[in-house]
Order: structure tokens, then sequence, then C-alpha cells
């Protein structure tokens, strides 16, 4: 499924009224540990159509981070009807990822 | 594309460099991360009698008896601190403190095992004002109060770092080293009891102060093994593995003290001649079948 880039304006719309499951991940150019997670959501993505992976980049949707009360990047965050179900800090591995996501 | 080294090993102790020389034996292209100065602790050790060959040789004689070896076979170490190590497909992604990144097909880990137990509630607000990284999540703490617990003096430039977008930063130096940081960090020497706080951090609690703190930087010289690699198998706080010292991750394997006791350099360096030998039948099986 395509990536969304998701900052305070398009959120609601795109996470909250999310008809299907949403995987959240909150990263940062500078952050190292977000540059290696990167590729792996992206490969998530491509290759699961049941949920949708979007992306905020911290920097430019500082606002958006902080009403999410993300205070540690990288964090991946799944969203199931409006709500969020959990959330993980930190580098993880692509099972790990999945695990999150299906849980 | 990145190099892709055959072997990357993490650690500079005796585990470590016996795996670098027998990694080097078999002429496979190695990168090892470590101290320059080989390892702190080996040099810091008194007397070791029970090495063969190394009779009534002092801590420092042993360190420049393993720099000779290491020398004469022209091993070099990276002087990095690696951060994270993460599995993808057929390789290891590397990366260091400093930003930089390295490919490797298998990994030995040889880093030691790290003394420094979990601060009380450190685990329970990780990612709540907890953070192992200064230059990730500095932004997040403009105009707030930041602390941080520094093992190292190498962390007093993160400290420093802070400074830029934090409104207040206190330094609590967990070593015995002057502390040179900028005039804007306040230091405090005091035993570090717990953290605490409700849905965030809101106080690092210490012997004789209470700081009110919305974050806490906790940054040690060794990274938790299990927080190094995603999806690796840990057992009574050592690496899982096998008699060929393989852990659960496939091309990645571990040796020394970091697998579990007794933490003797005789062992240590006997696992890092196993664990070497099992990287090299790794990367010679894994070349048959792609061939």
């Amino acid at each position: 499924m395509k990536i969304v880039n998701v900052d305070n304006k398009n959120f609601e719309q795109e996470v909250l009224q999310s008809t299907v499951p949403v995987l959240m991940d909150v990263w940062a150019p500078w952050c190292g540990p977000c540059r290696m997670l990167g590729p792996l959501v992206d490969q998530v993505a491509e290759e699961n159509d049941n949920f949708k992976v979007v992306k905020v980049n911290a920097d430019e949707a500082g606002d958006l981070a902080q009403k999410l009360n993300v205070v540690s990047i990288p964090a991946l965050i799944c969203f199931k009807s409006g709500a969020e179900t959990k959330r993980s800090i930190g580098l993880i591995s692509k099972a790990e990822i999945l695990k999150l996501v299906e849980a | 594309m990145e190099k892709r080294y055959d072997i990357a090993i993490i650690g500079s102790g005796p585990a470590g460099l016996s795996t670098a020389i027998n990694a080097k034996v078999r002429k496979k292209e190695i990168i090892l991360f470590g101290s320059e100065d080989i390892s702190s602790k080996i040099a810091k050790a008194h007397g070791i009698n029970n090495y063969l060959g190394m009779y009534g040789k002092s801590g420092e004689e042993m360190a420049s008896a393993f720099r000779h070896h290491i020398d004469e076979m022209e091993i070099r170490i990276t002087p990095e601190k690696v951060t994270n190590i993460m599995p993808v497909d057929d390789y290891y992604a590397i990366l260091t403190k400093n930003g930089m990144y390295y490919e490797a097909a298998s990994v030995i880990l040889a880093s030691g095992i790290s003394f420094g137990k979990a601060i009380p509630g450190e685990k329970e607000f990780l990612g709540k004002g907890v953070s192992y990284c200064a230059t990730c999540d500095a932004m997040f703490y403009r105009g707030k109060v930041a602390t941080v617990i520094g093992y190292n003096k190498s962390e007093e430039e993160e400290a420093d770092f802070l400074t830029q977008v934090a409104e207040k930063v206190y330094y609590i130096p967990m070593y015995t080293d002057e502390v040179n940081v900028n005039e804007k960090v306040e230091v405090i020497q005091d035993k570090v009891l717990e953290i605490r706080g409700d849905q965030k951090v809101t106080e690092l609690v210490l012997r004789n102060h209470v700081l009110t703190t919305d974050g806490v930087f906790i940054l040690r010289e060794s990274v938790a093994a299990d927080s190094l690699i995603p999806g690796l198998e840990i057992e009574d706080n050592h690496v899982k593995v096998d008699r060929l010292m393989k852990t659960n991750l496939n091309g990645c394997f571990a040796a020394g003290d970091i697998v579990g006791k007794p933490y003797q350099y005789s062992k240590a360096a006997g696992e890092g001649n196993i664990a070497a030998l099992s990287a090299v039948s790794y990367l010679d099986a894994r070349r048959r079948a792609v061939v």
C-alpha cells in the first residue's frame, strides 16, 4: 500500500478516520536508528494491503509529534478505529513490526 | 553501494581480538569495532596468571601483548561505538554513535558484559521521557528540562548539545574524571536512585537531590545486547548461543563475557576462535549455495 506523509492537517482524515488499521512511523532526518527502521517500514507497507502505513517527519510536523506525546524516536504507533492501540520505541526488526501491527 | 565486509566484530577484548586474528587467518574481510586502547578493563586488571604462556603478566603487559599481536597481523581497530545492528535480508546493517553506517555479511558480538544495571523506572518510562539517544530526541526538549546521566566522559558533548535546545540541562557523571561541559550545564555529583513520573517522567530522584525534569538521557558505554540487535535471544542476561557460538539469528555469533560466565580471558579467547570459524563456515556455505 502507498505510504502517506501525515502532519497536523491531514492527521484526522488519514489516521483517525481511516477505515483500516494504521501503522505510523515517527522519524526525523538526523536520527540514525530512524534511517535504519525507515526502509523496513517501507518494505512492510509494500508487502501488506490490510493496513495503511503513514509517516510523520517530527522535524516538519513537530506539533503533531507533540500532540501524540512522542518524546523518543523512532516511534511506531498503531491506530485502530481512531484510537491508539500500540506503541513501540526504538529500532525493531521487520518481524516485530508485523507483530506490532497484527496484534 | 556500501562496502560489504565478511565479518563485523563488535568488541576489542580477548574474545573480539581472538575472533579477529582467526578470521584474518582465514582471509576474511573484517571490520573490528572497539577502543584504540584495546579494552580498558584488561589494562586495569592486576596480575593474570591463568592465561597460557603469559605467566606473571600485569593487565597492562597483557594489553600490549595483544596489541603487538594484532599490529603484526595488520588488524586495525575502528574506534567507533556501535549503537544499532539490524538484520536485513542477507546481511547486517551497522550504525555507530557518530552516524556512520556499515554493512557486513555476518556479525560477531564480543562486547563483553555491561555492568550497568537498569535504573528503577528506566524501562517503565522508555519513550515517555527516558531516552538513549540525545541526537535523536533533543528536539523534543525545546524549552524543557533535560537531565543527562553520563557513564563515560565522551557523553559530556551530548549534554553540551542539549543546551542548544533545552531550557535547562543537568549532567550527572557516573565516573570520577573531571567534567568539562559548557557553562549552561549544571553538573550534579550524586547517586542516581530512581526515575519517577506518571504518564511521563517528572523527576529524577538522587540521594541528596530530587530534580524536576522532563526527560532523562541515559548514556551508557555499551548498549545491552538485546537492544543492540532486535530479535536477539537472551537467556539469564546473556546472549544465548550453542556450542558453535551461534545465536538465534542466522549469521550472528557471540563470544566472551557477553555469552556468560566464567568471565575469563582464556575462555573468551577460545570462544572467539570458535565464533570466527563458525562465521567462516557460514560464509563459505552461503557462497557455495549462491554459485
